[in-house]
This record gives structure tokens, sequence and C-alpha cells, in this order.
């Protein structure tokens, strides 16, 4: 077995598994504007595979809600979060995953912008220029090979 | 008060538009997409601009993503750009009307070919790659492509070329938040200058007509106006290269698109520059000679570097030309029969057509 980047992370509590929010059924939704905060979009996120631990985002403290804003009138979500050591080389494939789950459940009107939360990556500038560059994306999501493994760590999505 | 009206709404690609390019001559665009095809649009009523067609569909060229397109200068070829790493040409049978057929394939980059230009005479085609390398070819008889250079100086992805109006004179616009302007001496292609300034990707260059200035477009929310200085220019700027000129930024666009602007177009029929991106908005500028003191509220940028002295105005800002989606491509029409034309393509895979009013 290949040698894991952080061996041996800490792992947190993960809240309980269904939101705290009050489940709207979506014949509900069809007239109404579908209002969206960052509970609703750290609900999307947190339950993502970490690519390297049979764990979730949340369960290794890489998504946290408070590090999501929402601005529902504005179309723009910013997600931030941490890699589990500053110089983890998953960070982008993380941040992909996170792209990729909001790209598939968000509306279209919203422009998300990802990146790493400020000092806790080495290469933090490097890693956000990739993860907001729509064509680098675009491309990226045509490598089948690439999708695989993000298909993998979002099937635990719920 | 100048407006940019709506004439069309051209459906039918199946995800985002990438690029839209006017045919040198004709009323027609090629446009290309996510979905790995290119569609041709046509006027059908010279009388009645509100009325296209799509007449061709060019499908199965390429594997991935088509990420540009680019007409030849006489019409006759449309070279296609795409995320498999090679860049297609395409010709029209002889009837007007005909089919499309690939005639050609050129490969050679590593992986994604993001641009391509055709230089003003038709001789040379240029493409750009995220492998960081700008490749120059000789078109020769027969469809045959030959590689004269590759370039190799930019340190990230190539995101666009662009040829000089007049001259063989080529810029790369990159990631690595630089523009590189390339020239030939004796078939042997090299950097002649490099362009810093932006604080971020630069997504999208043009020329103005005459080509001494040029516009870029940046990830850093800003545009820039870059202008020429030929040795011994009057002004008294510095060459320092032995008869080279230099590129100098000359005015900085900010504060008017808030997200990433990916495509800027500046009209070689009036001189009127477009420009459009991640914030939904076209918008459109125009440099005009500077009016010293007088006091113009849409003024939102001047310069007063050496033998430049000019204000850049708004004229007319289209917020949601493409609703809530991106706007991924501007491109004015280019030449005086239509030249109040524009062209748009976006994430929600429509192509727009809108014309300029200036009055």
């Amino acid at each position: 077995m290949t040698t894991l980047i952080n061996q041996n992370p800490i792992i947190y509590e993960a809240s309980a598994n269904n939101s705290t929010r009050e489940w709207r059924e979506d014949e509900d939704l069809e007239d109404s504007v579908d209002l969206i905060d960052a509970q609703e979009i750290f609900d999307l996120i947190r339950s993502i595979s970490d690519p390297e631990h049979p764990l979730s985002l949340e369960q290794l403290n890489v998504t946290q809600r408070d590090h999501i804003q929402v601005s529902d009138e504005n179309n723009s979500v910013l997600v931030e979060f941490t890699p589990t050591i500053p110089h983890c080389s998953m960070a982008t494939l993380i941040g992909l995953c996170i792209r990729v789950r909001l790209l598939r459940c968000l509306p279209a009107r919203f422009k998300v912008d990802i990146s790493v939360r400020k000092g806790t990556h080495q290469s933090e500038h490097a890693v956000n220029k990739q993860l907001n560059d729509k064509e680098r994306v675009a491309a990226a999501l045509e490598n089948s090979h690439l999708l695989e493994v993000v298909n993998q760590c979002l099937a635990t999505a719920t | 008060m100048p407006r940019l009206e709506q004439l069309a709404e051209l459906t039918g690609h199946e995800d985002r538009v990438w690029c839209a390019q006017w045919h040198p001559t004709k009323p027609i665009l090629a446009t290309c997409s996510g979905d790995k095809t290119v569609r041709i649009w046509q006027s059908t009523n010279p009388q009645d601009p509100t009325k296209w067609q799509c007449t061709n569909v060019l499908e199965g060229g390429h594997k991935r993503t088509i990420r540009s397109v680019a007409w030849s200068p006489d019409g006759r070829q449309l070279a296609t750009g795409s995320f498999d790493a090679t860049t297609g040409i395409w010709e029209r049978d002889e009837d007007e009307n005909g089919d499309f057929e690939c005639v050609a394939t050129l490969e050679g980059h590593e992986n994604e070919t993001k641009s391509i230009a055709w230089s003003k005479s038709g001789a040379l085609l240029a493409t750009c790659s995220r492998d960081k390398s700008v490749w120059i070819w000789e078109v020769e008889e027969d469809n045959d492509f030959e590689c004269l250079s590759v370039l190799q100086e930019h340190t990230q992805d190539v995101k666009m070329v662009a040829w000089h109006p007049n001259e063989e004179l080529l810029a790369s616009a990159s990631y690595d938040d630089t523009i590189k302007i390339w020239r030939d001496d004796d078939d042997d292609w090299y950097c002649a200058d490099t362009l810093h300034g932006h604080d971020s990707t630069v997504w999208a260059i043009d020329f103005d007509p005459s080509g001494e200035r040029l516009v870029s477009a940046s990830a850093d929310q800003t545009l820039k106006i870059w202008r020429r200085y030929h040795p011994g220019n009057p002004e008294g700027i510095i060459t320092p290269r032995r008869g080279e000129p230099v590129w100098k930024c000359v005015a900085t666009v900010a504060g008017q698109h808030d997200r990433c602007i990916y495509s800027v177009s500046w009209s070689k029929v009036h001189g009127v520059v477009a420009s459009a991106g991640a914030d939904n908005t076209i918008r459109l500028f125009e440099a005009t000679p500077s009016t010293a003191g007088a006091a113009s509220s849409d003024v939102i940028a001047s310069t007063n570097e050496p033998g430049t002295l000019f204000d850049v105005h708004l004229l007319i800002s289209v917020q949601s030309a493409h609703g809530t989606n991106d706007i991924n491509s501007v491109a004015w029409y280019p030449n005086e029969e239509h030249g109040d034309w524009l062209a748009s393509g976006g994430d929600d895979g429509s192509v727009r057509i809108w014309r300029f009013l200036k009055d």
C-alpha cells in the first residue's frame, strides 16, 4: 500500500446525519424561490469522503459551516476548506470534489468560489487559482480517471 | 443614449458555448461548445437581422470540448481547437451551403489546445495549450501544415493567441499573469516583450484597428490597455532592446466587472471595446482623446502616459445578458457591412446577436 500523506489525522465528531433543517418537500419548491443558506451548502458537502481516509470531510474538520458564506440574493457562494496538513497534496482534489458536488446540486444561478482557508496550505495561492479556473475544471472533468476518483469521493455524499 | 439591442437568440448547443467567431466577410457565425460540436449559423434574410438558422453542425472531429474556433482570413477554412489536444481544419464543399469536412488534424500539443489564430495573410496559424507552449504553423499547399516553431517561455497554461491586424506579430495571454509578444527574425521566432501588470490569469487579448494598442482581460477583474512605443519615439519612452519596440500599460479599467473577465473584442470598424465574463454582464467601452478639464461622469479610466492622453468611457452595461450565466465570448462583426453587430456565447448554451446603437 502506498504511504498516506497524512498518516494519522485528527477525527472530529460529525453531527447527526440528517440535516438540522426541516426537510422541505420538493413540491413546495416548484413555485417558490428555493432559498439557499450556509447550512444547506454544508449539508451538501459534509459527507463527501476524504480521498485518503474512509472518513468524511466533516469528520476531518476539512469543512465547517462557519467557513461557508452564502448570499442567496447575489447568487454567490464561498466555501473555504481546511486541508488536514499544510502540505496536503490532495487539497486540489478535495476542492474539486466540493466544486463538483455543488455544480451538480445547486441551481445554476449560483457562482461558487472555493478556496483553501487562509494560512492552512503552503501552496494556497496555486490551489485556489486552479480550483477557480473554470477552463481547468471543465478539462479535469473530461478526464475519465479523475472523474472516477471524484465520483468515488462523492458516492458517500447524501 | 447608446444601446445594445438583442437581435436574436440562437439555441441548439447542448453545453456551454466557449467561443463565437464571425466569418471574415459574410453574415455567418461559427460557435463551439462543451458538447464537442461546432455550429454554423447564417442570416436567412439580409433585410431582417433577427432571422437566423443553424446550417451546419460539425460533429465527430473532436473527442472532447471544442474550446475555440477561427476562420481563415479568406473564409474558406475553419480551425477548431479542442481539449483533446488537437487542432482541426475544416473546409466547406464548393457549394455555398455545403457540408464541412475535416481536411487536416494538427497534432503536437501535449494537452488541451486553448486557442488558435490565423495571421492576417493566412500564411501562418498559431495554437496554444495548457502545455505552456505556443506553436507557429506554416500553411502549405494541399492542407499541409508545418510547425515552424514551438515557443516555450510562458511558465503556465497559455489561454489565448491573437495576431496583430497587419503584421506578423503574435500576442499570447497566460495563466502566468503575463502577455508575451512574439516576432520572427528570418523564421526564427522569439519573445520580443513580456507584459507584466495583471494580478491573475490573462484570459483574452485583442488589438485595436491600428495594431498600436492591445487590450487584455483578466481574472483580476480588470481590463488593461497597452500601447506600443517604437525606438526613438517622440515621447522619450526607453526601448531597451535594440530596434525593438516596447509595450507599456497606459490605462487600467477597474471596478467595472466584478468577477473574472473571459473575453474582450476591440471593434476593427468603430473602435468600441466589448468585454464580458463571469458577472453575466456585457460592457462596451470607448477610448477617446482626453478632454482636459471637462469632467465627464462616465469616464472610468484615463491615462496621462506620454503621447496617449485619452479617457475610457463606459458606453453601455448590459446585465444578465445570458441570464444568470457566465459569458465566455464576445465578438464584433469584422467589417463595415454589419460593424454594429456583436455576437456572444455563454454558459447557458445560447448564442446571442446584438446590435449596437450609438445615439
